[in-house]
């Protein structure tokens, strides 16, 4: 099993939102980081046949899913960043739909559908109409439909948006389990969520590939570059305005900052080991801010 | 926490065969249309209306033959009525009805592909191995089924009024079946496919234009079935070509009541004879030829246009989310 991409191009109008992007997929997963507006859910959606790339091609086990987007679509599970249901249906019965649709034989369809019920933790509300549903059972049920025809290629746009902390463990434990014989590509906004389980992380920004490492090259890469400083509230905003800082936090004898630069920033600044946070900060050249 | 192993699909057969999908994709439209309570409301409703429709409308025309001299020497005037579901009456009645029908259907059919873009569960459905054919032809399907229950519903409220007007009203004959039948077919049947595929096909091509769509052939009708015969007249022939391929059935009906024109036999000298003159003229079975052919035709031009619908359907979009 194979996902290849071949200077993939993604253009609205003289937008760019991908730019001749290439990469080779083998079981595994895949985290894919960026910035808002970076081409990532462009590049998901292309890759599930449901946008047109303006140049390149996607093969699937060596086929271009332009003419073969069939056989890719066989073995997909996709969650969409945003998806509706049907109000009319409760839980369960949009996932037999889905099973059906998704051309799973009558007798495995009801089998499995209580099965994907049972893993995203949807028993006690299955049966219950969709319109009642919370932002995160609705998810939930996004994640179980993705999950129903046992997906070979697993697209997961922001999957744990709206899932509560218990329930964004059990999803990344759940994805950590699948990632045998199956390629994965997991997109988020949420380092830890690929830090948990991605083998391989693709950092795009701009419609191209700023960085395609592992978590543990991104964190090699970053260093000697983060570190920790507590100054007085005028210093601590005159190093805000410098350095990017990941994080900034308010105490007693003052504030506490983690300063992602190459460079010590401060006198006082001591060396600490990065996150993974810090090293996408480094990477991006983003800055991002918790006080 | 337990996390439960997804077992392997290696045993469900992934590539169904191509008809159980498409009975598939109508089976769980059907569902999903049952779902909703207030589907049923809405059909119900339909059939009440229909039923007071047919009622109100069940003498569309009086008819005063004035004063006439009995054998003895009396005079007295004549009254008779044209009853609503015989032929004569329903090519009275029928094009009116068939306006209610036919504002109706498009909601029941038009959104058929395009709920799925409003409601945004278009991507979760195109990201499955469901072929394009099968999703197009299942939800038109499905809709059409739905329309001609609905067309059916009307058939039924000409039949069961017809019958209870005939055990509660003196002279009110008991409709002709074999000729209701005719008239449905040929004007309410081709009517409701027409509308139901137009309203499909031209949402499903332009999804974004999906209410300017519904909105349009909600206007043609009432301008083809009402607002036209109006403007006509009582008195202007229409051509006959519009007679034959009127698809409203307003025109068609006006060229073909000629032939169900009252006019009294000067021996007639009874009430009951005058009526029972009127039964005679108003149950003619309609001139078919002309007429019922182009209507089917143009039900089954609309079939074809779904078809090329069918083709020119893309799942993918080269839109943003």
């Amino acid at each position: 099993m194979e996902l290849t991409i071949d200077r993939l191009s993604k253009r609205y109008g003289q937008h760019f939102a991908l730019r001749e992007l290439s990469l080779r997929c083998e079981p595994g997963m895949l985290g894919l980081v960026g910035p808002n507006g970076a081409g990532k859910t462009s590049l998901m959606r292309m890759i599930a046949t449901l946008l047109e790339p303006t140049e390149g091609t996607i093969r699937w086990n060596g086929l271009d899913i332009r003419t073969h987007g069939q056989a890719l679509r066989q073995v997909l599970g996709y969650l969409p960043q945003d998806f509706g249901v049907y109000p009319e249906f409760t839980g369960r019965q949009f996932l037999r739909y889905l099973a059906a649709m998704k051309g799973l034989s009558r007798s495995i369809i009801n089998k499995r559908v209580d099965e994907v019920i049972e893993i995203v933790n949807l028993e006690q509300v299955a049966d219950r109409k969709l319109p009642t549903y919370s932002g995160g059972m609705k998810q939930r049920i996004g994640i179980a439909q993705a999950l129903l025809n046992d997906p070979e290629l697993l697209i997961v746009d922001e999957p744990t948006a709206g899932l509560d902390p218990a329930e964004r463990v059990r999803f990344r434990t759940l994805l950590a389990s699948l990632t045998r014989n199956r390629i994965i590509i997991l997109s988020t906004h949420i380092i830890s969520d690929v830090e948990a389980v991605a083998s391989r992380l693709l950092i795009v920004q701009e419609g191209r590939v700023l960085s395609d490492t592992t978590p543990e090259g991104l964190l090699a890469q970053a260093a000697g570059s983060v570190w920790s400083v507590t100054v007085d509230q005028a210093t601590a905003l005159q190093l805000q305005a410098s350095y990017q800082v990941s994080t900034m936090v308010n105490q007693m004898h003052g504030v506490t900052l983690r300063i992602v630069s190459a460079t010590r920033p401060h006198e006082a600044a001591v060396v600490i080991d990065p996150s993974l946070e810090d090293a996408y900060l480094l990477a991006t050249g983003k800055q991002a801010v918790q006080v | 926490m337990t996390i439960t192993a997804l077992t392997s699909t290696e045993q469900a057969a992934r590539v169904i065969q191509r008809p159980r999908l498409l009975v598939r994709v109508m089976a769980w439209e059907f569902r999903r249309f049952f779902a909703s309570r207030l589907f049923w409301f809405q059909a119900l409703g339909l059939f009440g209306f229909l039923l007071l429709m047919t009622w109100a409308l069940h003498a569309p025309e009086n008819i005063g033959a004035g004063v006439v001299h009995g054998g003895s020497g009396d005079s007295q005037p004549l009254n008779g009525f044209v009853a609503g579901t015989s032929a004569g009456g329903l090519l009275r009645t029928l094009p009116t009805v068939l306006v209610v029908l036919a504002l109706l259907l498009p909601f029941v059919t038009a959104d058929g592909v395009t709920r799925d873009l409003n409601r945004r569960t278009h991507e979760l459905l195109m990201t499955t191995a469901l072929p394009t054919w099968a999703y197009v032809w299942g939800r038109y399907l499905a809709a059409l089924v739905m329309s001609l229950a609905l067309a059916l519903l009307l058939l039924a409220s000409i039949l069961g009024m017809g019958w209870l007007l005939h055990l509660t009203v003196t002279d009110y004959p008991a409709p002709e079946i074999g000729t209701v039948l005719l008239l449905w077919i040929g004007m309410a049947v081709s009517a409701t496919i027409l509308v139901s595929s137009l309203g499909f096909a031209l949402s499903t091509l332009l999804p974004r234009l999906s209410t300017l769509v519904k909105v349009g052939i909600m206007v043609a009708w009432i301008v083809g079935g009402l607002v036209i015969p109006l403007g006509l007249g009582d008195t202007t022939t229409p051509p006959t070509w519009y007679v034959n391929w009127d698809p409203t059935g307003a025109i068609t009906a006006r060229g073909l009541l000629p032939v169900y024109a009252i006019n009294p036999n000067p021996s007639i000298t009874s009430e009951g004879q005058f009526q029972q003159f009127i039964l005679g003229v108003e149950n003619k079975m309609p001139d078919l030829a002309g007429w019922f052919a182009p209507h089917l035709l143009l039900a089954g031009l609309s079939l074809v246009l779904v078809l090329v619908v069918a083709f020119a359907f893309k799942r993918s979009r080269a839109t943003l989310n």
